[in-house]
This record gives structure tokens, C-alpha cells and sequence, in this order.
């Protein structure tokens, strides 16, 4: 229980660190929402000092950020500069948009990359291992730009998949069921570049733990004693790898958030990734502010949660 | 025999070049995720004397403390309490600078030679390396100093510019005492040097090792647990059990005489070689 | 082939093609920003051996371009104007490794005559060259980044491993906290903090400074535990017993073991740098216009009818690829290599 409450101290000290951090990154650049107003001759400048005033972007770091980490409590992420409404729930809806996304991508990838690590492992430097090498040093080489790209352009150059956004507009209403197609249709490319994204990161990891699991001297002396290969595999090897199945667990986690980003930006997927560029560039603070701050907290739950996850799974952290 | 020449020098000094008075070292240790602490006892109490131009062999099991004991004589650790006498000076109480001038004066040899050398650095580097940490001299006269050394304890001169990886085990540890010796040390303390090897090595060390302390006056702190090793050259023998000094005695007397009961157990433990071959003919 | 020959081919590879951006104003037939007006989007000259009448040409050369008049947009190849191919002649003046004064170009073609061998963008500048150039800004931030990152891992790491400690403990939590921080978001929203309109040089600057101090925290962790094994070492000790400095244990002893591992980080980390800076210029996060990087070649492709009308517009994406290939491959190798030497 120590240990537990231990990580959790850390994890929230942690988070304090990060939400303070990129406040003040923010908060100390020259310029702010505001600037591009300055030169429309129609807006006074007491206007604009007025404006400036109501959204409190007159007052010291220090007071805005516990006036922020006050109001953050309380679930009130500030104010969007740009739509001039709470931040809140714009972040939620482009959160859910970006969880189902990567949601469907980790799990995609995680349901290939199981089979293929674990046979790699098993039959190691047969054909099936090599090919699947080959395949995951080929993707890892891909950057993700070029491959987000090139599914842009197969989805315009051949119309089989609708090329980004996440829905169609319809004209007219639309039952259930072919709604549900249509957006099935508009998730496809995406997650389908997420997971190739993830995947052999995923395989790599896999086939090294699975493997270090069957060359340790406890397996070997197990099959000396005649257990079938298949019961080997599932009761003895991928238990032992486990704890490292489990970490990657927690990192597929706590990437949850920012993995998709650059997917949803090249197809347009309504994420927040998107936002967040806009937001950039447009220098609407809260918003960045609010999305940084969203993506450290998965992160760091994600490592919590595969901490949390060993303790429970494997009895020589307990006994520590 | 040579214990017989040194016996008559030592009447003449009546100081022992080193005395280790009630010497103790203990660590602390922290349990992990929780406040406790517990403390290792490495060394209890431990004393024991040294004649300048001997040879003192120091044996017990393993974890008995030897090498905490050679590494505290040696400077590398600092004791908890008790005194560490050395021609005059109780090294305990030194100054970090009057430490450095100090430490040219006590060398230990490891006992696993391969690690105890850089393996990037070439043989010169090596056994040049303390007169370069020593400031003395130039590049060129410490590289004439380390090819002497080298000679001295009979590596070939082309040897120069070899890596440790390429020479024998035998060779390494050679190598490991020349750069001992580059500072003109007074006392050479051999932590089971001699373990690591195999017996033809073991014997041309010994002798290496015997012509070295008569040509230059060394005294050794000869630590090992192979009491045939002990017998063929050691002038006195101390018994070390459970980190205490329990005795010592010069060598002649302890085989014969053992006192502590430990040691009667060790002597006791060890085959002749004459029960040995009785044995096998058997 | 044996590991030896991977290693020195892949660095033999990356070297030529460096060289190639290095020296992109010899190799480039034009100017990064040369604006030709009137040839948009034209899609690769052909280079032909053999002309309309038959005839073979010992010189390559190209057809003069001009805009059919019945399809605006289209190019069509005028037959009766032929232009060879020059090697190694004059043409605009340049900057030879941003410092001698050239003419010298490797390939190029007489007025009027155009020589895309990779196409054109919207302004008509030939792609060829901005990808040359491109390459300059992108694997420089890259290097530049890498080497950045690398450093503050080094000295980090070293503190932290030799003197272990309080030391250790804070630059190890300064180090979880980078690390915990999503870098890509990250680096968006350092980028935001830094002001929207400055000189370029300046953006370029802060923006390698700003990738370079998010990504020591890995370096950093990796570096500490060899000089925490390091240290260990009876060598150590053994210098330590003649008296040495933790200066001279440090740069004698504890340093060269890390020699390893910082090589192959650096060959591992270049290239994730420079997909960030592709990534952030492809976003308009980083250089802008008129300055070409690989990035902003590929911010065309954002709209859709660039991306599937004009084919061409891709092929700076598809050449990235053999570049990453590269250095993955020789991190490899160096991998493979360092493993097996017996230190």
C-alpha cells in the first residue's frame, strides 16, 4: 500500500511540475491573441486594454496561474480566446473524437502485433520471423508524415475511402445504421495509419520479451521435462514476459492522446491535434495550455496504471 | 633460506613498517521504499603488524573482511574507527593533499587483472599512468620509465602498444604490477592476485615477485586463501575469521604450532601433497 | 556481407548524399526561390535521346515547354525547340558551402529552356532545387538538435551517474518530467511561446535550441547508467589508488566508455529530429517561406487537388524515405559493430 501511495504522491507532484511549465511557456511570449487587433485602426486602445483586463491577461505569472490552477480545480479549464466559450467542453467533444481514433488504432495494432511477436518469438528466424522483420525495420523507416500522406492519396486517387473529416454531411436524414457506415468509412484510414504507425514498435517489443521468456533457464528446463510447445508457449512464456507486455500496455496508454495527432491534422479528423495547431497559431493560450495538460495527465496515468498493473501482477515488486 | 636473511634484518628495525590498531569498518544500507536502515559489518577490530621487507600472508574464508582490510590499508576506503600506523603516520587522521603524496607508497594489486586495466588505453599507457597522475616528468621520460617497468617484470618491449585483450591472464597481472610499481612503492599489498591464475603462472609470479622484494626492498601484504601458496612464501601469517584478526604468527610456527582453533580447522582441512599421492597409489 | 562492410556502406551512402545537399548550389540546376510565373505545376521534363525526326542525339535534351491553348494548366512539348543538356556550366550565381562565390552548376539548360527534373510548384519553382536546399535546413536542424540534445545528455548524465546523490536525484526527476511531457505537444507549444515574426535565422536558431533541450532527459538516462557502471570498474579504483582526480577518472576512464552508446544515439536521434522539423515546417510551425525545407515542399500536398492532380508534388516524400532507411541502417550497423569489439 506504501508503494501505491508512493506512485500516486509522485505522479500528482509530477503533474503540478508540467501544468506550471507549460503555463509559463506560454505565458512569458512576447504577444498575445490579442495582437492582431492592435493594428485594426477602429479598435481603441482602451478597448483593447479592456479586453485584455477581462480576460485577465494584464496580471503577473504567478497570479494567473494559481488564478488558473484554482479555477482548474473547480473544472473550469478557462476560456478559449477564439470562440470566446468556456474551453471545457470544445475539449471534450475533440478528446472523445481523438480517444475513439486511437482507441480503435491501439487496439487494431495491439491485435496484431500480439500474434505476430508471439509467433515471431516462437519460430524464431523461420520465414514467418523474417518477413516480419523485414516488415517492421521497413515501417519503422517510413516517417509517419509520408505515410499519413500516402493514404491522403489513395483515398482521392481511388474513392474507396472518404478522404477525411469524420462524417459526411447528409442531405436529408440518415438512419442509424448507414450514419454508423459512414463514420465506420471515415475511421478506417485513419486508424488504420495510427496502427501501422504503432505497430512495429509494438512487434519489436513483443518478440524481444517473448524471446528473452524462452531462452531463460527455467523454459528450457521445462521442455526438458516434455511439455508440449503450445503449453509452453501460453502457461510459461507469456506470463514471464508479462512485465514487459504490461509496461507496454501502460506506454500504449499514456500515448493515447498524441499519438493520433498528426494523422488527424493530414486527414481531418475534427481531434486535438487540430485544435491544438490552430490554437498556436493563433496564440489562444488556455486552449494550448488545457491541451498540453490533458495529454501529461494520460501520460502519466498510463505509467501509473502499468505500475499499478505489476504490482498486482508480479509478487516480487510486492515483497519489496 | 630467505626467511632466514630477513630474520636478521629485522632485529636491527625495530619498528614494523605498517601496525593496523583496532581497525573497523562498518556500511549503512538502505532498505528500498521504506526509512529503515541496516548496518554491514565489514571489519571488527582487526589489528595486525607488518616488518618492513616482508612478507605477511593474511588467509581466512571468503567474507571474512581481507579485502575490506587490504582496501582501507590501501587508501581506496576509509575505515570507521581504529588506526592505521605506516612508518610513523596514522593514514587515518592524513589530509586529503598529505593523502596524495601517501598514496605513492602503498600500491594494491586486484585480484582479477582484466578488469583492473582500461581496455581501451595500450600497455605503456597503462603502467605509465601513474606517473602521469603524479605529474611526474615529461610524456617522452614517462614513456621510457613504463618500457623499464615493463622489462623489469619480463614483458618483451613490443609489448608497447598491445591492448590488455591481447595478452594472457599471466601477462595481464604482470602488466597490473609493473604499473604498481611506477611510484617506487613501499608496500605492495597483493589482494588474491594469484588466484585467477594457473599454477605454472602462480609459480613464475611467486618468483617474480621474490626477486622484486629483494632487489628493491618491498614489503607485501600477500592475501589469499590457498595455504599452499601461503607456505611457499610467506615470513608470517595472520588468521583472519568472522573480521577479526584472530592470529599471527610467523609462518614457521603457525604450521606447526597452530594456536586459535580456527586455525588448527584450516590446517587441518588442507591435503599434502604427500597424503595425496598416497592416495592415488593406493 | 560482412558487418565491417554494412557499417562503411551505409556511412559511404549518407556521406555522398550530404554531400550532395552540401554542395546543393552545384547540383541544383536553380535558385530555391526562382519564381517562373508562367510554369506552374509542370510536371518532370523528359529528357529525350532521340528527336521528332529521328535523328540521335549524342547530348540528352529537353523540349521547350509552353502552355496549351486549349487547356489552361497543361504543358505541352514544343518539338521544334531543343535545348541540351549542359554539364558543368554557368549559370545563376550561388554560394559554394555558404561561402565562395560559383557559377559552376552541374546540370542545366540555355534560356528559355527549363530543366524540372522533379517538376514545379504553384510559383513554377523547380522542385529539384528546393529539395536540395530543403534538405540544408532540415538535416541541419537535425544534426545541430541531435548534437544539442546529446550534449546536456552527456554532461547530465555524467554528473548524475559519477556523483550519484542529491545531484542524481534532481537532475533524474528534471529528466522524468521532459520525459513525461508529450514531446510533440510539446514542442507546439514551445514554439507557440516563441513570437510569430522574427528573422528567420532566429526561428530556425530557437527552434533547434527549443528541440534540442526537450529531448536530453533519454540521452541523459542511458549515459548514466554506463558511467555508473563505469565507475565501478577496478581501473577506477585502481586510479584512484595512485592519487587521480575525479577530473582525470572522468575524462580518462569513466568518458570513453560512453563512446559507444553516444554514437549510436546520434544516429538514432538525427533523424527523429529531423522529422520533427519536417513536422513542424509541414504544420507552418517552423521555417516559412521563402526559405525551403522539406517540410514546407510537403505543405502543398495539404490540399487536396495538388495531391491528386500533380503526382510529382509527392516524390520529396518518397525520397525521405532511402534517407531514414540510411540511418537507420547505419545505427544498426554501428550497433552491431560496437557489440562485437571485445572492450
Amino acid at each position: 500500500m506504501r508503494y501505491l501511495a508512493h506512485r500516486l504522491i509522485h505522479a500528482t507532484l509530477l503533474l503540478l511540475a508540467i501544468s506550471f511549465f507549460s503555463f509559463a511557456l506560454l505565458q512569458i511570449a512576447p504577444g498575445d491573441y490579442f495582437d492582431s487587433m492592435r493594428l485594426n485602426p477602429q479598435i481603441s486602445r482602451q478597448t483593447l486594454t479592456g479586453i485584455r483586463a477581462e480576460y485577465g491577461l494584464d496580471r503577473p505569472i504567478p497570479v494567473r496561474y494559481a488564478h488558473w490552477l484554482a479555477s482548474l480545480l473547480n473544472g473550469d479549464l478557462g476560456v478559449s480566446l477564439a470562440s470566446r466559450g468556456p474551453v471545457a467542453p470544445v475539449l471534450r467533444m475533440r478528446a472523445r473524437n481523438t480517444l475513439v481514433l486511437s482507441g480503435t488504432a491501439t487496439l487494431l495494432a495491439w491485435l496484431l502485433a500480439l500474434p505476430i511477436g508471439i509467433w515471431s518469438a516462437a519460430k524464431r528466424n523461420g520465414w514467418a520471423d523474417r518477413i516480419s522483420g523485414v516488415a517492421t525495420s521497413a515501417l519503422l523507416t517510413i516517417p509517419d508524415l509520408v505515410l499519413f500522406l500516402g493514404l491522403l492519396l489513395l483515398a482521392i486517387r481511388t474513392g474507396w475511402f472518404p478522404a477525411g473529416g469524420m462524417r459526411t454531411e447528409a442531405a436529408g436524414g440518415s438512419d442509424l445504421w448507414s450514419s454508423a457506415k459512414d463514420f465506420a468509412l471515415h475511421l478506417v484510414l485513419p486508424a488504420f495509419g495510427v496502427a501501422v504507425v504503432s505497430l512495429p514498435v509494438f512487434v519489436r517489443h513483443i518478440r524481444a520479451a517473448m524471446l528473452e521468456a524462452l531462452e531463460s533457464p527455467f523454459l528450457r528446463a521445462a521442455r526438458g521435462h516434455g511439455i508440449p510447445n503450445s503449453r509452453l508457449l501460453f502457461r510459461y512464456a507469456l506470463p514471464a514476459a508479462s512485465n514487459s507486455l504490461i509496461s507496454l500496455f501502460g506506454f500504449s496508454v499514456a500515448t493515447m492522446l498524441s499519438v493520433s495527432a498528426l494523422a488527424e491534422i493530414i486527414l481531418s479528423w475534427p481531434g486535438l491535434g487540430p485544435l491544438l495547431v490552430e490554437s498556436i497559431l493563433s496564440r489562444d493560450v488556455y486552449v494550448v495550455v488545457a491541451i498540453v495538460m490533458l495529454s501529461s495527465v494520460f501520460l502519466v496515468a498510463g505509467n501509473l496504471l502499468a505500475d499499478l498493473l505489476l504490482f498486482a501482477s508480479d509478487p516480487r515488486i510486492r515483497m519489496e | 633460506m630467505r626467511n632466514d636473511a630477513k630474520a636478521q634484518r629485522d632485529v636491527s628495525e625495530p619498528e614494523p613498517l605498517v601496525r593496523i590498531q583496532n581497525l573497523s569498518k562498518h556500511y549503512v544500507q538502505h532498505r528500498p521504499f521504506t526509512r529503515a536502515k541496516f548496518t554491514v559489518h565489514a571489519l571488527e577490530d582487526a589489528s595486525l603488524t607488518i616488518r618492513r621487507g616482508t612478507t605477511l600472508a593474511l588467509i581466512g574464508e571468503s567474507g571474512s573482511g581481507k579485502s575490506t582490510l587490504a582496501r582501507c590499508l590501501a587508501l581506496l576506503e576509509e575505515a570507521s574507527s581504529g588506526a592505521i600506523w605506516f612508518a610513523g603516520e596514522n593514514l587515518v587522521d592524513l589530509t586529503p593533499k598529505e593523502l596524495f603524496h601517501f598514496r605513492r607508497r602503498i600500491q594494491l594489486i586486484f585480484q582479477d587483472p582484466t578488469s583492473a586495466l582500461n581496455p581501451r588505453l595500450t600497455a605503456a599507457e597503462i603502467v605509465a599512468e601513474p606517473l602521469a597522475i603524479q605529474k611526474e616528468g615529461t610524456k617522452a621520460s614517462r614513456r621510457g620509465r613504463a618500457l623499464e617497468l615493463m622489462a623489469q617484470v619480463g614483458l618483451p618491449a613490443d609489448c608497447e602498444y598491445k591492448r590488455p585483450f591481447e595478452f594472457s591472464g599471466g601477462q595481464r597481472q604482470r602488466l597490473a604490477i609493473a604499473r604498481a610499481l611506477a611510484l617506487e612503492p613501499e608496500l605492495l599489498i597483493l589482494d588474491e592476485a594469484l588466484s585467477s591464475l594457473d599454477l605454472a603462472n602462480q609459480e613464475m609470479l611467486l618468483e617474480l615477485l621474490a626477486e622484486l622484494q629483494a632487489a628493491q626492498s618491498l614489503t607485501y601484504l600477500h592475501i589469499s586463501h590457498d595455504l599452499r601458496l601461503v607456505s611457499q612464501c610467506a615470513d608470517e601469517v595472520a588468521v583472519m575469521n568472522e573480521r577479526m584478526i584472530v592470529e599471527q604468527k610467523s609462518a614457521q610456527e603457525l604450521f606447526a604450532n597452530p594456536e586459535h582453533p580456527y586455525t588448527r580447522e584450516l590446517l587441518a582441512a588442507m591435503p599434502s601433497l604427500e597424503s595425496i599421492c598416497l592416495e592415488r597409489s593406493a | 556481407m560482412t558487418q565491417r562492410h554494412k557499417l562503411w556502406g551505409t556511412l559511404i551512402l549518407l556521406a555522398c548524399f550530404h554531400a550532395l545537399v552540401f554542395f546543393a548550389g552545384f547540383f541544383a540546376p536553380y535558385d530555391f526561390a526562382t519564381h517562373n510565373r508562367e510554369l506552374t505545376f509542370a510536371p518532370p521534363t523528359r529528357i529525350h535521346f532521340v528527336d521528332s525526326q529521328g535523328t540521335i542525339h549524342v547530348r540528352p535534351f529537353v523540349y521547350g515547354l509552353q502552355n496549351d491553348p486549349a487547356n489552361a494548366g497543361i504543358y505541352v512539348a514544343d518539338s521544334t525547340r531543343i535545348y541540351p543538356i549542359r554539364f558543368f556550366s554557368r549559370g545563376s550565381a550561388y554560394k559554394l558551402a555558404g561561402v565562395f562565390q560559383s557559377r559552376l552548376h552541374l546540370l542545366s539548360v540555355d534560356d528559355p529552356g527549363r530543366l524540372f527534373l522533379m517538376g514545379t510548384d504553384a510559383f513554377g519553382r523547380d522542385q529539384l532545387s528546393r529539395f536540395l536546399y530543403g534538405g540544408r535546413i532540415s538535416l541541419m536542424a537535425g544534426w545541430i538538435a541531435a548534437g544539442l540534445s546529446l550534449l546536456i545528455g552527456i554532461i547530465v548524465g555524467t554528473l548524475a551517474g559519477y556523483f550519484g546523490g542529491w545531484i542524481d536525484q534532481i537532475l533524474m526527476r528534471g529528466g522524468e518530467l521532459f520525459l513525461a511531457l508529450p514531446w510533440l505537444y510539446l514542442l507546439f507549444a514551445v514554439r507557440a511561446a516563441l513570437p510569430l515574426h522574427i528573422a528567420e535565422w532566429q526561428v530556425f536558431l530557437l527552434l533547434v535550441a527549443v528541440m534540442g533541450l526537450i529531448g536530453w532527459a533519454r540521452p541523459a538516462r542511458l549515459i548514466r547508467g554506463v558511467v555508473l557502471s563505469a565507475k565501478e570498474r577496478n581501473f577506477v579504483l585502481a586510479a584512484r589508488g595512485f592519487g587521480a582526480s575525479d577530473l582525470h577518472i572522468v575524462c580518462r576512464h569513466v568518458l570513453p566508455q560512453t563512446y559507444g552508446v553516444v554514437l549510436t544515439q546520434m544516429t538514432l536521434l538525427i533523424p527523429q529530429y529531423v522529422l520533427a522539423e519536417v513536422t513542424l515546417s509541414f504544420l507552418g510551425l517552423g521555417v516559412s517561406e521563402p526559405i525551403p525545407s522539406w517540410g514546407t515542399l510537403l505543405a502543398a500536398l495539404q490540399q487536396y487537388y495538388v495531391l491528386s492532380s500533380f503526382w510529382w508534388m509527392f516524390l520529396p516524400a518518397l525520397f525521405l524515405i532511402p534517407v531514414f532507411l540510411l540511418y537507420y541502417a547505419a545505427a544498426d550497423a554501428l550497433q552491431e559493430r560496437l557489440a562485437s569489439v571485445p572492450l
